[in-house]
């Protein structure tokens, strides 16, 4: 049977693919999707088992996935396999670039945080000079948000934080715990806020992509999914220089294919889109494809300290706190651009921490308890030219497509914004009655919050992005990317509901421009 | 009969007889019908449940100090085996064989400095050293963390094996068994079709 033309290609399955599939199949669109990874049967693939059942007893085999800090003994099958699709840096510039491939992508094991962007990222040169601006702002995104929301099922508390905007919450109405009440009353004498976490619910085990959108795509009758179909390149029509398809190989078969549609949606994850589009050679008249690349650092156990008061039991004992520097003019900081604090205070205190072994060692873990502080410190990340991803002309993959080269590090604003928050969190939990057992301000290298970003960016200026504000190549107007990599920005945000919000209204948009048959 | 034995039976047969020879398909794979939950569920033993590792890293001076500093970091607490019931030694010797040059050069580092300091101050090595000597070795145990690594090897080490031998003896089949209330477990994933 000959392949039939479909009207979209879709390639990725994940949040941002997830969505497109799930916007343009309800308008009656007739969709391909194509993936890299299988369809999993997440009962037959997992099973509960004991650490002395493994190998190498929980510790991990050595060498396997070096930069995927993510990785553990039981998990290490739902990686990427780093020798399978490697990638390539400067030694002294690691990159951690970690990655999933199945049906669903990266959406099935997100940590579910769901924010959204404010003004101060939307606008953010507008505030502080630096870099571009979106060009667009929340107003205009705050309709999809609302949609978004929903359909993850985001639990949260409404604040009316101009830096964190609200959303359509299903109210989070737990109480605090005594201890929380105690950092509460700390952090409002520095002006700090603290909310509750706000995070996904989903439905059933997952709040991804492969449960809440690709169903009720499938449903529609108008999206084919093709598991295991690694994408080469993006092909281009050489008489109306449009995309016109995609060249991909069968997982298993290394089967080279072929499949056709009138317009292609890349959702491929940013740095997989990147790839895709520099192999393909196309999209990029500006020169700064794989260029702006930025995440956010992260800071696990940047605090850690033990409460020396008795407490009490009961109540949430972790929270939120959203960025709280550099908001007003007057009191700007020695960096630019701000931070947060995701934090526990209800924990066990990692044994490393704690100067001690053997009976003495065990007899303050069970002291400490349920009785530990410990802070996840989030922070923004300039997206600079000179930080991106391109194509290692000398390596390929078990597939034989070439691998992307990372040059990216952290700069200057990075490092004192992270010494900053360290000394503040430090300070939020001495006022609060903790005593501080280790700190230290080393963020994880690039990559390792899986928030990349920014390397096909949007913008109104041709020269200077990749897509336009509707999430359309420059130069293909057939071609569309969805996913992070669209980011001109990143704030200190947790990105996915972000990505959806724009590949719904990027779906939305090219649902418009193929019924005034503009494309 | 051997698995070894078995996968060969089964690679020989098709190669030995002739086509017309085979049996009907339904007789070689018996009735597929029939519920999985038929099927014996044989039960099977852990390695160590039913044998010894063999150490083969370290030198014989070297694993006994290991042996030693593994006893002071992990001991049997409130009936729960300690590292040397769980074989936490005998597992990081196979651990580090498998691990990367620098991960081994802390181990052998550390414990050569272990022994030396102890020959230096007790005049006996680390291994016969009792627990109060043994302890003066390990005071940068009781110095507060920090991100950077120590620069001294034994320290290095020992920061090191605090974590490593906890862990493999919580991981044990030892622990396992004893309750230890800290042993691991978790979801495991099998290879992605």
């Amino acid at each position: 049977m000959p392949a039939q033309d479909y009207d979209v290609l879709i390639i990725g399955s994940g949040a941002s693919g997830g969505m497109a599939a799930h916007t343009l199949t309800k308008k009656g669109v007739n969709c391909l999707m194509l993936d890299a990874g299988p369809l999993v049967d997440f009962n037959r693939v997992r099973q509960t088992k004991q650490a002395y059942e493994l190998p190498f007893h929980g510790f991990g085999e050595p060498g396997r996935l070096p930069h995927v800090v993510q990785a553990n003994e039981f998990n290490a099958n739902q990686w990427v396999d780093e020798k399978e699709v490697p990638f390539t840096h400067d030694p002294n510039k690691p990159f951690n670039w970690v990655r999933v491939r199945m049906i669903g992508g990266k959406s099935l094991f997100w940590a579910r945080m769901s924010f959204r962007l404010s003004d101060y990222e939307f606008k953010a040169k507008d505030h502080d000079g630096f870099g571009e601006n979106w060009p667009l702002d929340h107003a205009e995104l705050a309709p999809f948000y609302s949609r978004v929301e929903p359909i993850f099922r985001v639990q949260g508390r409404r604040e009316g934080l101009k830096q964190l905007p609200d959303g359509e919450f299903i109210e989070d109405t737990s109480p605090w715990s005594e201890s929380m009440n105690r950092f509460i009353v700390a952090s409002k004498r520095r002006d700090v806020t603290v909310t509750k976490m706000r995070r996904s619910l989903g439905r059933g085990q997952f709040a991804s992509s492969f449960n809440l959108l690709l169903p009720e795509a499938i449903e529609t009758g108008k999206l084919t999914i093709v598991p295991n179909a690694v994408v080469r390149d993006i092909t281009v029509d050489r008489n109306t220089g449009l995309v016109n398809g995609a060249n991909f190989i069968d997982r298993h078969s290394k089967r080279e294919m072929h499949a056709k549609a009138r317009v292609v949606i890349v959702g491929a994850s940013c740095l997989e889109s990147t790839r895709i589009l520099l192999n393909s050679k196309i999209a990029n008249s500006s020169g700064v494809l794989g260029h702006y690349l930025h995440d956010q650092t992260y800071i696990t156990q940047g605090v850690v300290a033990v409460d020396k008061s008795p407490g009490g039991s009961g109540g949430t004992a972790g929270g939120y706190a959203p960025r709280f520097v550099n908001l007003k003019k007057g009191n700007e900081q020695d960096f630019i651009r701000g931070y947060a604090f995701d934090f526990n205070l209800a924990g066990t205190p990692d044994a490393k921490y704690i100067p001690a072994y053997g009976a003495e060692l065990e007899k303050k873990l069970a002291d400490y308890r349920g009785k530990a502080a410990s802070v996840t410190i989030m922070g923004e990340v300039l997206p600079r030219y000179e930080n991106y991803a391109s194509i290692d002309k000398n390596v390929f993959d078990a597939y034989g497509i070439p691998v992307l080269h990372f040059d990216c590090k952290y700069g200057d604003n990075e490092t004192k914004m992270l010494k900053h928050a360290m000394n503040t969190f430090d300070e939020l939990c001495h006022d609060s009655g903790f005593e501080t057992l280790a700190k230290h301000d080393k963020p994880w290298p690039p990559g390792y919050s899986i928030h990349e970003l920014g390397t096909c960016r949007m913008g109104d200026d041709p020269k200077k992005s990749v897509l336009n504000k509707w999430n359309q190549s420059h130069d293909i107007k057939n071609l569309f990317v969805v996913d992070g990599s669209s980011f001109v920005t990143g704030g200190y945000q947790n990105p996915t509901m972000t990505i959806l919000s724009l590949s719904m209204r990027a779906s939305e948009y090219l649902m418009d421009q193929m019924k005034a048959r503009n494309i | 009969m051997k698995r070894r034995r078995f996968v060969q039976a089964l690679v020989a047969i098709p190669a030995a007889a002739p086509l017309a020879a085979q049996p009907p398909a339904q007789a070689q794979t018996g009735n597929r019908g029939a519920a999985a939950a038929d099927d014996p569920k044989l039960e099977v033993a852990a390695a160590e449940n039913a044998a010894d590792g063999v150490p083969s890293f370290f030198t014989p001076a070297q694993f006994s100090a290991l042996r030693k500093v593994s006893d002071l970091l992990a001991p049997p607490i409130a009936g729960s085996p300690g590292a040397l019931a769980a074989g936490a030694p005998e597992f990081l010797d196979f651990l580090m064989g498998k691990s990367d040059a620098a991960r081994q050069a802390i181990y052998r580092a550390g414990l050569d400095g272990l022994d030396a300091h102890a020959k230096q101050q007790f005049n006996k090595p680390f291994a016969d050293l009792d627990n109060s000597q043994a302890d003066t070795l390990l005071a940068s145990l009781r110095t507060p963390w920090t991100f950077e690594e120590p620069s001294d090897p034994v320290a290095r080490f020992l920061r090191a094996a605090k974590s490593d031998v906890r862990t493999a003896t919580a991981n044990s089949p030892a622990s396992s068994a004893g309750g230890r209330r800290f042993s691991g477990s978790g979801l495991y994933w099998y290879s992605l079709d």
